[in-house]
């Protein structure tokens, strides 16, 4: 899978590398923008508060 | 990798798969250097390998996001909230500046009614506002208790219980050392004008998520029998998990007056 991209990438190893660093970035910024704040109320680790139901 | 599997075949498309495989498989050439043209090998192990490879790779992805998920609830979600926290509760004390000189400013508890200082648990001040919605507490807030049992604000004068839920961990973690509080301990609300300075009489370290009598304008549970002025800070328990609850209870012992320099009360000094 990661082979398979780093193949498609253009360019030389460094230009590659380069590219891959953006792409990790990009992935990472969406996890953290838009994937977690969706996902983590769905995850029983933050209820702080004291409820009847 | 699955050398010993031969199914062969061969594909046109395969030859471009194996360049970059054949350095990590057992080759016949002695020393196959891995920018050298495809080595003769062994047909057919590829697609099994490359199968086995993805599935490799896609464990490690998810192990690196669960990785990530966990910077971004212990780490990341402090700084945003840390961030909205300061920014509103500055406001809060800008509010108050300008009331001093003249026409009030319109009263919005969504917006912060005060500070809650307790100087075992936090050296930081924790910003005080109405309501317990997570995405509300989520902003580092301490948020005083709508529903189920409606708090007493001890601004209102009455016998009653303030209660309030604030995030263990993550977003703020503001009541992340509540375990650190002892008997005795002095928690202090500070309002526009007042320090209202509680003393800590009980702790229940664990409890159910659905004990909502920890609540009650009297918490019979603390030991409490009369009707008082009362504080319960709420929280999840034990770290990084919400399978119980964390209550600490208080009860106040007097007000202080806020003075021009806003001298805080012995207790915070």
């Amino acid at each position: 899978m990661y082979g398979w991209i780093w193949r498609h990438l253009p360019g030389n190893a460094w230009v590659r590398a380069l590219i891959s660093l953006l792409l990790i970035l990009a992935v990472v910024y969406v996890l953290f923008q838009y994937v977690f704040p969706w996902a983590e109320p769905l995850l029983p680790f933050n209820d702080v508060t004291v409820d009847d139901q | 990798m699955a050398a010993t599997t031969d199914h062969g075949e061969q594909h046109e498309e395969r030859h471009a798969e194996e360049t970059d495989e054949a350095s990590a498989s057992p080759s016949p050439q002695s020393s196959p250097s891995p920018q050298s043209p495809p080595a003769p090998r062994r047909r057919g192990t590829g697609r099994l390998a490359t199968a086995v490879g993805v599935f490799g790779e896609l464990l490690i992805t998810a192990g690196v996001v669960l990785g990530l998920f966990v910077v971004y609830s212990l780490w990341w979600t402090n700084v945003l909230a840390d961030r909205e926290a300061d920014e509103q509760g500055d406001k809060v004390r800008d509010t108050w500046a300008h009331e001093e000189g003249g026409k009030p400013a319109e009263f919005d508890p969504k917006k912060g009614i005060g500070f809650l200082h307790v100087p075992t648990m936090s050296k930081d001040e924790i910003l005080v506002g109405k309501g317990t919605s997570t995405k509300y507490l989520n902003d580092g807030i301490a948020g005083y208790y709508t529903d189920p049992v409606k708090a007493t604000l001890p601004t209102s004068g009455k016998d009653g219980n303030f209660s309030l839920a604030a995030h263990r961990d993550g977003h703020g973690a503001k009541f992340h050392n509540i375990h650190k509080i002892k008997k005795g301990d002095p928690i202090v609300f500070e309002t526009k004008d007042d320090w209202y300075v509680y003393k800590v009489y009980a702790m229940l370290p664990e409890t159910s998520k659905y004990n909502v009598d920890v609540l009650s304008a009297v918490p019979k549970q603390s030991g409490r029998k009369k009707a008082g002025k009362y504080i319960t800070l709420t929280t999840c328990t034990p770290v990084f998990t919400s399978n119980y609850r964390y209550i600490v209870w208080g009860e106040l012992e007097r007000v202080e007056k806020v003075d021009r320099e806003r001298t805080p009360p012995e207790e915070l000094r």
